[in-house]
């Protein structure tokens, strides 16, 4: 089974994601994280194959733990999903080595988008 | 009538107001051809009267600040003020028309130009978030201490207000200021049920 873990100090957020990440892939083991640090605590204990991760976050955020989980593992494949709609963050997390990055909020058009375009399942 | 948000509300509420935000950011950022640092969204209810200690809380109050509100009507009404620190207005002023010693009123210019950006994207994008329209008012600016960013007589007819705070950081260029969306009792009732209504369809 995929399993997917899905980092946002919002639960509304992290609801958002996960209801259009339900409608493509009905049967994922979810697992949440609210923080960069629970996010890659969680990568170390759980491998998802798939990262959603928000970057403005209390405690760690977003470009520390992609930083951390890449450090982990290099193949990890991480979405950013954020508010910040600047080129120049865009450009950091990609150099960071996440797969893709996208607006807030994400909808199901563009997480057919992801599962087509940017992930290796 | 019930002013207290639920945890959730509270959560929806923080949630669009950072997709707000980041929207502001990167218009500025385009404006400013800078990199903006997002910073999480504060949200507070507070008395009218206790508005302005709120607000000196959260500034260096032995500065001089630029002070732009801009109102807004509509289901969701309220008041967006910007505060920009005297220093990083100047620097706002060099950075934007490249010059040395901006006068103070290429700084005004300055300060107006990326307040409409900021308070226009911030309200719009949230009404949007919401699923609202508002209607903006002409925003005024003045140059005053700390302890008279507010005026006690303009939010008399105020009881309860909420303030959505956050912070505008441009590191490198040394230009930041605080931004506060007040509204007030009416409006936070009917910000409830817009709230209601987006969890709603979120949660289903």
């Amino acid at each position: 089974m995929l399993k997917v873990l899905v980092v946002d100090d919002s639960k509304i957020a992290r609801m958002g994601v996960i209801k259009s990440l339900k409608e493509i892939a009905p049967d994922v083991e979810l697992f949440q994280a609210t923080n960069g640090l629970e996010a890659v605590e969680m990568y170390e204990k759980e491998r998802p194959q798939v990262v959603f991760l928000d970057l403005t976050m209390p405690v760690m955020d977003g470009y520390e733990a992609l930083k951390r989980i890449i450090e982990i593992d290099k193949e990890a494949q991480v979405i950013v999903v954020s508010a910040d709609i600047q080129s120049e963050a865009k450009l950091r997390v990609l150099v960071a080595g996440a797969k893709n990055m996208y607006p807030k909020p994400i909808n199901h058009e563009i997480m057919m988008h992801i599962f087509e375009n940017d992930l290796l399942l | 009538m019930n002013l207290v948000f639920n945890e959730d509300q509270l959560d929806a509420l923080r949630e669009f107001m950072n997709v707000s935000i980041g929207a502001a950011t990167a218009s500025l950022a385009d404006l400013l051809d800078a990199f903006g640092t997002m910073h999480i969204p504060k949200i507070e209810i507070c008395n009218a009267h206790e508005l302005a200690s709120k607000i000196e809380a959260t500034i260096d109050t032995n500065s001089m600040y630029y002070t732009t509100k801009q109102l807004f009507t509509g289901k969701f009404g309220g008041e967006c003020i910007f505060l920009i620190r005297e220093d990083s207005a100047t620097n706002l002023g060099k950075h934007l028309y490249s010059i040395v010693t901006p006068s103070s009123e290429e700084i005004n210019d300055a300060v107006i130009e990326l307040t409409n950006i900021l308070t226009s994207t911030i309200v719009s994008r949230l009404t949007q978030e919401l699923g609202t329209q508002v209607q903006f008012f002409v925003p005024y600016l003045h140059l005053s201490d700390a302890h008279s960013i507010v005026d006690e007589e303009e939010i008399s007819e105020y009881s309860k207000i909420i303030i959505i705070s956050t912070i505008l950081d441009f590191q490198d260029q040394q230009i930041n200021g605080n931004i506060y969306i007040l509204t007030k009792d009416e409006a936070i009732e009917s910000l409830k049920v817009l709230i209601d209504e987006k969890i709603e369809e979120i949660y289903g």
